[in-house]
């Protein structure tokens, strides 16, 4: 070879399925920025109300100056909008501690170190691999919390990508080249095993046929030694040889046959070498090689044997290899196929012809000329191949195992306890799929499937097709009260969705006159109502396609993709969370991702643990955020009431400075680090505490409201509070006086053991570092103040702090004070979180309850016991929170609605051109063998 | 509550890991304390809670109730005189009055004495920042630096000491109280000092260095407000002139509110005084000089005792005790929630 041209640039199949990479906000981040927002106009209003008060207190001239405080000659002077203007400003600058500048910083430091925590963690390591979670961002570990759909792949993320071939059918006789006893295979066991009765001698001349087929019908790649780059160090590394393909079948199957008794050794000069059963090795010369495409989900090669006879060997779908086979045992060999399927075992067919030397040079140049074409090679070389590839004798099928991984139907099952729907995306054949799905819990017994598949739209319109499913669905979910949360109640019946790629594009595919929306809404209508989704034949474009379909729904539900591959990039990127496995095929989609972790079942913790807690604590520190900064300027704006609209602060500029930064900001952070407020094995336990949080259920705007308001209330506690205790009377017991300092001292003081004591109120979990940083942060805040105003600082050119803090704490009645407003500020958060509890307990609060009671009264018994108790079950119907049944109601009626407009839609849209879209469809998503794309 | 240790390492430690380190912080599973809001916690802090405020409240309403108080408005019955000050150029021409009052029964104890002032906003950010504290503290400071303003120096750049608006509005009303007893007229010896807090008197303020106050003060100039230069303030007592003067300190710490009172004299208590302010008829002879009228304020003058929990507030000891009785109150509230919620559940479980 002198000389290669390799394509590169934008139209690779990489560069086409590839996905521009976007800024992920998580929805925390957002409704962080729409309070924010709110705010913001809090504050703004805020500096209006006070600036136009101010001229009004103004307008009269014994208050805008008065004799004793008189203004300086450039101050009269200055234009009377000037001076609106900066007072307006002035105000500003006095209430900007209302948006919390530090809560930024505390939120990314919360993210950032408390990533760190998934990473340490020890259960999600993987003893095999050696390999731990990786967290590629920490933007978005909150949003691990609020999941709503998991998009999996198929092939390296549910099943291990580790294919293991099963058997071989030829002739309707079975062979299996291993033991297996009790579901465990004995690697070493090389015997054959025949399950049925060996065959006679055309029966044996097929057998080696077949093993020569496989054998030969290949693109695999010998490796000598072991320095291959980690691709292929498993099970083989003994061995002296590698085998190395870019497909895994293929590799099992040669390994495979290499068990059954033919080893292929290598391919020298343009010579396949085998070694056969009695170590004879056999020579062929490999003419052709008509190379495997999606398309045509086959392969073929054309061999010569030693003996001169020229051999095509083809090896491919059944699907595509049937329809050109003329003889052979063909039904036998079919429901085997189908058997082996439905069991989930990835088959394939092999089939071979014999050509005469005449016909194989008529072929040779027929591929010759296709080849050389310069324009439409593809499809010329597609003709050829068709032309060729007929006829066929068949031999037999294989059956080649992915096995699923260590307790990825325990996992999938959290998920959907946990109120996640699963949708499993692959590029494989739906009846594969389909059985894996079953293997792993997608699809239950119970479960009715509903197909929407080529082979129905075949048969009947699209339109049709959509319109009897969606009657059949909703025709539950509109009669029924149905609790949209639950993929699982036991009384409804649960529906599982098929799809495969052809119809998506057909659903996706805008139509001519523009109403491209209709067939959408009605698929995600179906969608919706479907416990479990399998969306088989995809291509990598699609699976991003389908992501975004339901990220855009009108929801706006947060999503999660998981896969282990190239192809799984486009929707790891495409999805809100992306989490990338770190498998075999290579790095790519875990270097993609925001999250990667060694298996699949290590979503289960990340999600229902590690998530849960990542959302509980920041959504409490945001809210918190804003509950503090609230206390701590409301009564900064209320001063302004009393000292005639002058931007007069009522605290000191250090307590200002440091409020945010020292006193009340290590235990809030510490906060969102460590706070469990139930345990981690409760939560992996119960998978469906999950839906306590679920829709951002913590950042709502009733719990913002709320939380604003419990901080205007302690705002107007404490001012008025001390307000009345200053008012026009003697603090002291030595009847001297205290100014205005010592009221906003006094003030800043129960202002900052009421928020961190409102903290330390909602703190669950306390180790000994909140304790530290707790009772420390309060601490620091007295000695800081009885340092500040314990000397004549040097530097300061006012000491107006000088012993305010001192005096303050030297009467009595601001003792008493201070210990009153205090107590009367944190009351009502307590009583309602008592009332709440008793009233309308949460399932997390239940178990909390419950694991209590049980630790009390009968230790041995696991929590569970008690959860079994009709209280918690009838949380689902009766106790449960409004929320839940406000959307169920809305959603009732949506689909009401729906249901009718599609009704009275008259069927125009039928499908006069659909056999050639379902071809183009077609293209893109027919790929067999997924790793292949 | 139950204190429940979390989780001890014995897993980890079963499973030797090829990850080097796991401490129990890094697992997330560091011993803690899990507090719950238990029944009977919650219970028993509300009481508690609800005992504690209701007898700090009746505590603090008794001992509130054995404050006497006498407050006089001489505002209006110094009308001549508030009329006088209005003209700025009368401000050198003197004016008296005088306001009597009879006490019923013996004030017994400490006694002291207020001046009070309405709508005076001392509070006033203009007002508040116009003072230097350095010049103050006796330092040889410029204080054109100083935010002293429109008060800082006189045209001709003489520096004004004290500086700053502050200083200039000093209270300068003067008030005597004289016991009329059977026609015979005894002046009540009242107290200058003691009045303000000891580290304003000793450390806040201080006097530049000099052999005597009046060269302490030269090169400056009195505030335009003021009568007399800051080195006569008091010209009897040589410890509490000049910046130290009691009164002059004490209206230096600007109040909280528009409303306020400052500690004016204490009652000396000797002789017929010696347990306080025997019953009887009472005169206030004021000097009347700082005018309040101009911007609607008000005047009294304040007569107090004081008990530990401070003057006469009635909020503190109704605070308490409503916020007890709140507490108390909902304490039963939980109590009768609880048990209807109890029985609901165990007739489910049967």
């Amino acid at each position: 070879i002198s000389g290669v041209a390799i394509y590169t640039g934008m139209e690779t199949k990489m560069a086409l399925n590839y996905q521009a990479k976007s800024q992920k906000r998580s929805a925390v981040e957002k409704s962080m920025n729409v309070f924010l927002i709110v705010y913001l106009c809090i504050l703004i209003s805020k500096a209006l109300i006070n600036t136009v008060l101010k001229y009004v207190w103004q307008s009269e001239p014994f208050r805008d100056e008065p004799w004793y405080n008189q203004k300086t000659e450039p101050e009269r002077k200055r234009n009377l909008f000037l001076r609106a203007f900066t007072d307006f400003l002035a105000f500003m600058v006095l209430f900007n501690y209302i948006i919390p500048v530090s809560m930024y910083v505390t939120v990314e430091m919360q993210k950032f170190l408390g990533s760190y925590f998934l990473t340490w963690d020890e259960e999600m390591f993987d003893e095999d691999t050696g390999e731990g979670p990786l967290v590629n961002t920490s933007d978005l570990n909150e949003e691990l919390g609020q999941i709503e759909y998991v998009f999996t792949d198929k092939t390296g993320t549910l099943t291990e990508n580790n294919m293991e071939f099963v058997e071989c059918c030829i002739e309707g006789h079975v062979y299996v080249p291993h033991v297996i006893c009790n579901g465990q295979i004995l690697h070493d066991c090389t015997g054959i095993d025949m399950i049925d009765s060996s065959p006679g001698g055309s029966g044996k001349e097929r057998e080696e046929l077949f093993f020569r087929a496989l054998c030969l019908c290949h693109t695999v790649q010998v490796k000598d030694d072991d320095s291959v780059d980690g691709l292929k160090k498993n099970q083989l590394s003994r061995r002296s040889c590698i085998y190395i393909s870019s497909s895994p079948d293929e590799v099992a199957l040669v390994e495979g046959i290499q068990r059954l008794g033919y080893t292929y050794l290598r391919l020298k000069d343009n010579f396949m070498e085998i070694l056969n059963r009695e170590n004879n090795i056999e020579k062929f010369e490999l003419l052709e090689v008509l190379s495997f495409d999606s398309v045509r989900r086959r392969m073929s090669v054309i061999v010569k044997s030693s003996a001169g006879d020229i051999f095509l060997f083809c090896k491919g779908a059944d699907s595509s290899i049937f329809p050109r086979v003329k003889e052979g045992k063909i039904e036998q060999i079919r429901s085997r196929v189908e058997r082996n399927a439905v069991e989930g075992l990835r088959t394939l067919c092999v089939a071979y012809k014999k050509l005469t030397a005449e016909e194989y040079s008529n072929a040779q140049k027929l591929l010759q000329n296709a080849k050389l074409a310069l324009q439409d090679r593809e499809k010329k070389l597609a003709e050829v191949y068709e032309k060729i590839e007929r006829d066929f004798i068949l031999l037999g099928a294989t059956a080649v195992e992915d096995r699923l991984q260590e307790k990825a139907a325990d996992t999938i099952e959290a998920l959907q306890k946990a109120g996640i729907k699963v949708w499993v995306l692959t590029g494989d054949k739906m009846e594969t799929a389909a059985a894996t799905c079953y293997a792993c819990k997608l699809f239950r017994r119970n479960t009715q499937i509903l197909e929407l598949t080529t082979k129905k739209i075949e048969e009947q319109s699209l339109h049709d097709v959509l319109f009897d499913l969606s009657k059949t669905v909703l025709r539950h979910s509109g009669s029924l009260t149905r609790d949209t949360f639950s993929g699982l109640s036991t009384d409804m019946q649960d529906y599982g969705l098929i799809i495969d790629g052809a119809a998506l594009s057909l659903i996706m595919k805008p139509r001519q006159d523009g109403s491209s929306g209709n067939y959408r809404e009605l698929f995600l209508e179906i969608c919706r109502n479907c416990s479990a989704v399998l969306c088989c034949r995809m291509a990598p474009l699609q699976k991003a396609q389908i992501v975004k379909l339901i990220k855009l729904s009108k929801e706006h539900p947060i999503t999660l993709a998981i896969g282990d591959g190239a192809n799984d990039v486009s929707m790891i990127l495409e999805a809100h969370v992306g989490i990338g496995i770190i498998g075999k095929e290579g790095r790519q989609a875990a270097r993609n991702s925001d999250y990667a972790i060694p298996k699949f079942k290590h979503l289960k913790k990340m999600l229902l643990v590690h998530g849960h807690f990542y959302y509980v604590r920041i959504s409490e520190l945001v809210q918190y955020f804003f509950y503090k900064n609230v206390c701590f300027i409301f009564p900064q704006f209320l001063y302004q009431f009393f000292c005639g609209f002058s931007q007069q602060t009522l605290y000191d500029t250090a307590y200002l400075t440091l409020y945010n930064i020292s006193f009340t900001s290590l235990p809030i952070l510490l906060y969102g680090l460590m706070e469990q407020h139930v345990s981690a094995d409760t939560l992996k336990r119960e998978p469906s505490l999950y839906r306590d949080v679920a829709k951002n259920a913590l950042l709502r705007w009733r719990a913002f409201i709320y939380w604003t308001f419990l901080g205007v209330f302690d705002a107007v506690v404490f001012f008025f509070g001390a307000y009345l205790l200053f008012d026009n009377t003697i603090v002291t017991s030595n009847g001297q006086m205290f100014g205005n300092w010592t009221f906003g001292t006094l003030v800043f003081t129960v202002l900052v053991f009421t928020v961190t004591l409102k903290l330390a109120l909602d703190t669950h979990y306390w180790t000994w570092i909140n304790h530290f940083m707790i009772w420390g942060s309060l601490i620091f805040y007295i000695i800081f103040s009885l340092l500040w105003g314990g000397i004549i600082w040097p530097f300061l050119n006012y000491q107006r702090m000088y012993y305010v803090f001192m005096q303050m704490l030297s009467s009595g009645p601001a003792w008493l004070g201070i210990i009153l407003l205090i107590t009367v500020s944190l009351l009502p958060d307590v009583l309602k979180k008592v009332l709440c509890r008793q009233l309308w307990p949460t399932a997390t609060e239940r178990i909390q309850n419950a694991s209590r009671h049980c630790r009390e009264h009968i230790s041995e018994f696991t929590p569970l016991a008690c959860l079994k108790s009709p209280g918690y079950r009838s949380s689902d119907c009766s106790n449960s929170p409004a929320r839940r049944s406000n959307s169920h109601s809305k959603k009732t009626m949506f689909t009401h609605w729906k249901g009718v407009d599609y009704s009275v839609l008259p069927s125009v849209f039928g499908y006069s051109n659909k056999p050639c879209r379902s071809s183009a469809g077609y293209r893109f998503s027919g790929s067999g063998l997924e790793t292949s794309v | 509550m139950k204190n429940k240790m979390g989780f001890t390492l014995q897993e980890g430690e079963a499973q030797p890991s090829r990850c080097p380190d796991n401490s129990a912080f890094k697992q997330q599973k560091l011993p803690a304390w899990k507090p719950q809001l238990t029944i009977a916690t919650v219970l028993s802090s509300f009481f508690l809670i609800g005992a504690f405020c209701l007898s700090v409240g009746i505590c603090l309403i008794l001992s509130s109730n054995s404050i006497r108080e006498i407050q006089i408005d001489y505002t209006d019955k110094c009308s001549d005189c508030s009329k006088l000050r209005e003209n700025t150029s009368n401000w050198n021409k003197e004016c008296y009055c005088s306001a009597n009052f009879t006490l019923k029964e013996d004030i017994l104890g400490d006694v002291f004495m207020y001046y009070g002032l309405q709508n005076f906003y001392q509070n006033h950010r203009r007002y508040v920042i116009s003072r230097s504290d350095a010049q103050l503290l006796g330092r040889n400071v410029n204080i054109q630096k100083s935010y002293c303003a429109p008060f800082t120096t006189y045209r001709n750049g003489t520096p004004m000491a004290p500086c700053g608006a502050v200083a200039n509005s000093m209270f300068n009303d003067t008030i005597d109280l004289f016991y009329n007893i059977n026609s015979s007229v005894i002046q009540v010896p009242l107290l200058k000092t003691g009045n303000s807090w000891w580290t304003d008197k000793n450390v806040k303020f201080r006097n530049p260095k000099s052999h005597n106050l009046s060269s302490a003060f030269a090169g400056t100039a009195r505030p335009p407000y003021w009568q007399k230069p800051v080195y006569l303030l008091d010209e009897e007592d040589e410890r509490n002139n000049g910046y130290i003067n009691e009164d002059f300190i004490v209206w230096m710490r600007v109040s909280a509110f528009a409303t306020f009172r400052n500690l004016y004299r204490r009652l000396g208590r000797i002789r017929q005084f010696k347990d306080g302010l025997p019953a009887g008829n009472y005169t206030f002879h004021i000097s009347y000089n700082f005018p309040v009228t101009k911007f609607k304020g008000r005047k009294q003058v304040i007569l107090s005792t004081v008990v530990w929990s401070g003057g006469r507030n009635p909020f503190l000891g109704i605070a308490y005790v409503v916020s007890g009785a709140t507490a108390t109150l909902t304490g039963f509230v939980i109590t009768a929630i609880h048990l209807k919620l109890r029985k609901k559940k165990t007739y489910f479980q049967r």
